[in-house]
């Protein structure tokens, strides 16, 4: 009896460590197999882009095998860093924001890529000068989003308005308390706001001569204005209760609950997505995002995502021939065909980019898509994720209606001052 | 018996040093896998951490010795003040209202009553339940506007309920009273080992003394649970001062800075800001205060033994 638990149980041992072995050893690459490229990406099922650009990658690279590395979006900053720092051989790092990019560069993680960056488009990449550090470039653009006014015609038909064009903040604001309508459950908001800060401080930044990082923030006080408003007269959900309820803009939109809502270009893919999938109806369009002045020019905001190549890439040559692809014309026309916004600015890609079903084909959302200039979402120093801890916080505050605006604007200040800049 | 059991190893340690070398060698290898995964995985880390707080580090390049600049920097900094204040306030609330409820659960449960397996396992599934889970579901619940907890208030007769997680002022209750709901189940269950091995006999002495009811709780029931409530006040009193999880998907710190808790600013300042030593430093100091606070609790139950 004895005998034959022990048995057993060496067998079960024996077993494991056979499997482990296994599964812990890399079969060694077949001699003149194809090339394993490992790419770091966030969310890959819910994020169309990155399959559209390994297939067609792959499509005109046969000798190259793209393998993603999906990692959580909302750890996708933390887990690259620690697997950075721990010396980890993913080829590709996909850059998500450029505040993450200036750190990772900065420690001299990333391979200097700027010749890559010529060769896929040059000046033709919208958001290349933000990754400029001294004079190098560490990652190369293959996407830009900014900021734009989605609008729902139904319910503008409805209200017997017309469609919006380039406006400025107090008529957007009149015509959200315009449209709204309804009570409890049923009602429809003007426009609905989400609670990220760059709803107002990102707007501010670009549409002023403000500076997020330079711990003088008057120039946050007329925006505010507009929001507190809007909150405050119920033509737009209110703060606390998103907060509270983590309400998502996608639903509000999507089901016809706000006719407004100012978002990023990513939201394009996004609706698509689920229109095809039946889960929404909505009859869209967009408009320039709306503006501090009269007049015609668009100032909005935004930020581009960027490939690079990992110090410690086992294949660097297949990242370079990879970044160069997505970056370039061919990359571009893969994820315009899944509604996301290359970086890569070309009128053929534009166009094409209108073609693909599902998006609105009016005149309006085309020119809302070449807006005059889009701001760097938040600018970059060593110091942006501190005072971007700051800045929310205290926006929390405001948001909520602990604090006025002016309070609120004074603890920003100071505590910038204070904490980061001091 | 005992005598003669006790006093025989003691002869042979005497008698034979190849025995007890033995003894030893064998004692050391049944803790040694133990021993070794602890001195990996967390001895180690904990003794780098010391290290770091007195160095800078970005956990890329070599890591540079700054003396106490972490310290004073942490000093300066109000955040770190207010991350201080909050923990406390967490601690403050969550460990007397845990033990409490924990306590009042396990007498309850403790009687002979129909359904008592039913009513025991069901307080013990918050335990079991993924944090997140209660956490998302809590957080429904105290909707300011929607949520049932308010609505009830508002059905009682209170006008103006409160705002709850959206509120600087509510948001520490709204997470302390998730957090003893989490965890009173698990130590209702430790305090009912304890009830259980209250002999019988000592509430039949004090009923023949006619003490009442509260009498032999204060009398019986505490004094004999003494060894029971320090477990559980020092399970809680750490568990509580490295709150984390269930604040950061509650209200991630917010609103402003009133959940910001000690171990979200460790976090912060180390994993997303890529300042370990300074992140160390912090960590040192909520070590030191769990430390303190853990040697207070066990010098006045020493003194109470006595």
């Amino acid at each position: 009896m004895k005998l034959t638990v022990l048995k057993a149980a060496a067998t079960a041992v024996g077993v494991t460590l056979a499997l482990s072995a296994c599964g812990g050893g890399e079969g060694p690459a077949a001699a003149g197999g194809p090339t394993t490229l490992t790419v770091s990406v966030w969310n890959y099922e819910q994020t169309p882009e990155f399959k559209a650009l390994f297939d067609a990658f792959e499509a005109a690279n046969e000798d190259i095998d793209v393998q993603p590395v999906d990692i959580l979006a909302d750890d996708y900053p933390e887990k690259v860093t620690t697997m950075l720092a721990g010396g980890d051989t993913t080829d590709v790092i996909t850059m998500k924001n450029v505040v993450e990019y200036a750190r990772y560069a900065g420690r001299g993680q990333l391979q200097e890529v700027g010749d890559v960056a010529e060769a896929a488009g040059g000046d033709k990449l919208a958001g290349l000068d933000d990754f400029d550090l001294d004079g190098s470039t560490f990652a190369v653009p293959y996407r830009q989003d900014f900021w734009l006014l989605y609008y729902n015609k139904a319910l503008f038909d409805a209200a017997g308005l017309p469609h919006p064009e380039r406006m400025t903040w107090s008529e957007y604001r009149d015509l959200a308390q315009r449209l709204t309508a309804g009570e409890g459950e049923q009602k429809v908001f003007g426009t609905y706001h989400h609670t990220w800060r760059s709803v107002v401080q990102s707007v501010a930044d670009a549409q002023s001569s403000g500076d997020q990082l330079s711990g003088d923030y008057d120039f946050f006080a007329p925006q505010y204005d507009v929001d507190l408003e809007l909150q405050e007269s119920g033509a737009a959900l209110d703060y606390a209760t998103a907060a509270a309820q983590k309400t998502s803009y996608r639903t509000m939109f999507e089901t016809g609950r706000a006719a407004m809502l100012p978002m990023g270009t990513w939201y394009i893919a996004g609706i698509k997505q689920a229109k095809d999938a039946g889960k929404s109806d909505v009859e869209w369009g967009m408009a320039p995002l709306p503006q501090r002045d009269g007049g015609d020019d668009v100032t909005t905001f935004g930020s581009p995502t960027a490939f690079a190549v990992n110090k410690n890439a086992k294949n660097t040559e297949a990242a370079k021939r990879f970044l160069e692809f997505a970056a370039g014309e061919e990359g571009a026309k893969a994820i315009a065909a899944v509604g996301v916004v290359p970086a890569y600015t070309d009128p053929e890609i534009t166009e094409a980019f209108f073609q693909v079903p599902g998006l609105p084909a009016d005149e309006g959302s085309k020119e809302a898509f070449e807006p005059g200039e889009v701001v760097l979402e938040m600018p970059v120093s060593e110091f942006s994720g501190d005072v971007d801890t700051i800045l929310n916080e205290e926006h929390q505050l405001v948001m909520v209606g602990e604090k006025s605006v002016t309070e609120g604007i004074a603890a920003m200040e100071e505590r910038v001052r204070d904490e980061v800049l001091g | 018996m005992a005598l003669t059991d006790a006093s025989r190893p003691a002869l042979r340690r005497h008698g034979d040093p190849r025995q007890v070398r033995r003894n030893t060698l064998i004692g050391w290898s049944f803790i040694l896998p133990n021993f070794l995964g602890f001195a990996a995985l967390t001895l180690l880390p904990v003794v780098a951490a010391l290290g770091l707080s007195f160095m800078k580090w970005n956990s890329y390049s070599d890591p540079e010795w700054v003396g106490l600049a972490n310290f004073e920097r942490m000093l300066g900094n109000e955040t770190f003040w207010v991350a201080l204040k909050n923990t406390t306030y967490y601690a403050a609330g969550h460990i007397p209202l845990t033990m409490a409820a924990a306590l009042g659960l396990a007498i309850l449960l403790n009687e002979k009553l129909r359904g008592v397996g039913f009513f025991r396992t069901a307080l013990f599934f918050p335990y079991i339940t993924s944090l997140v889970a209660v956490a998302v579901v809590w957080n429904m619940l105290f909707n300011p506007t929607a949520g049932p907890v308010n609505l009830l208030l508002e059905a009682l007769g209170v006008a103006d309920p409160p705002g709850w997680t959206t509120s600087s002022d509510w948001a520490m209750p709204a997470v302390i009273i998730t957090s003893v709901w989490r965890d009173m189940g698990y130590y209702m269950v430790i305090y009912l080992a304890g009830l259980q091995a209250i002999p019988p006999e000592y509430y039949e002495a004090a009923q023949v003394d006619g003490a009442n009811a509260w009498q032999r709780f204060r009398n019986v029931t505490l004094p004999c649970l003494r060894p029971t409530t320090f477990l559980v006040l020092v399970m809680v009193t750490v568990g509580s001062f490295k709150v984390f999880d269930l604040i950061v998907v509650m209200t991630d710190g917010g609103p402003g800075r009133a959940t910001t808790v000690l171990s979200q600013l460790i976090y912060r300042e180390g994993i997303r800001e890529g300042r370990f030593g300074y992140a160390s430093a912090i960590s040192l100091v909520l070590f030191l205060i769990v430390l303190t606070v853990t040697v207070l609790q066990f010098k006045v139950q020493e003194r109470r033994e006595r």
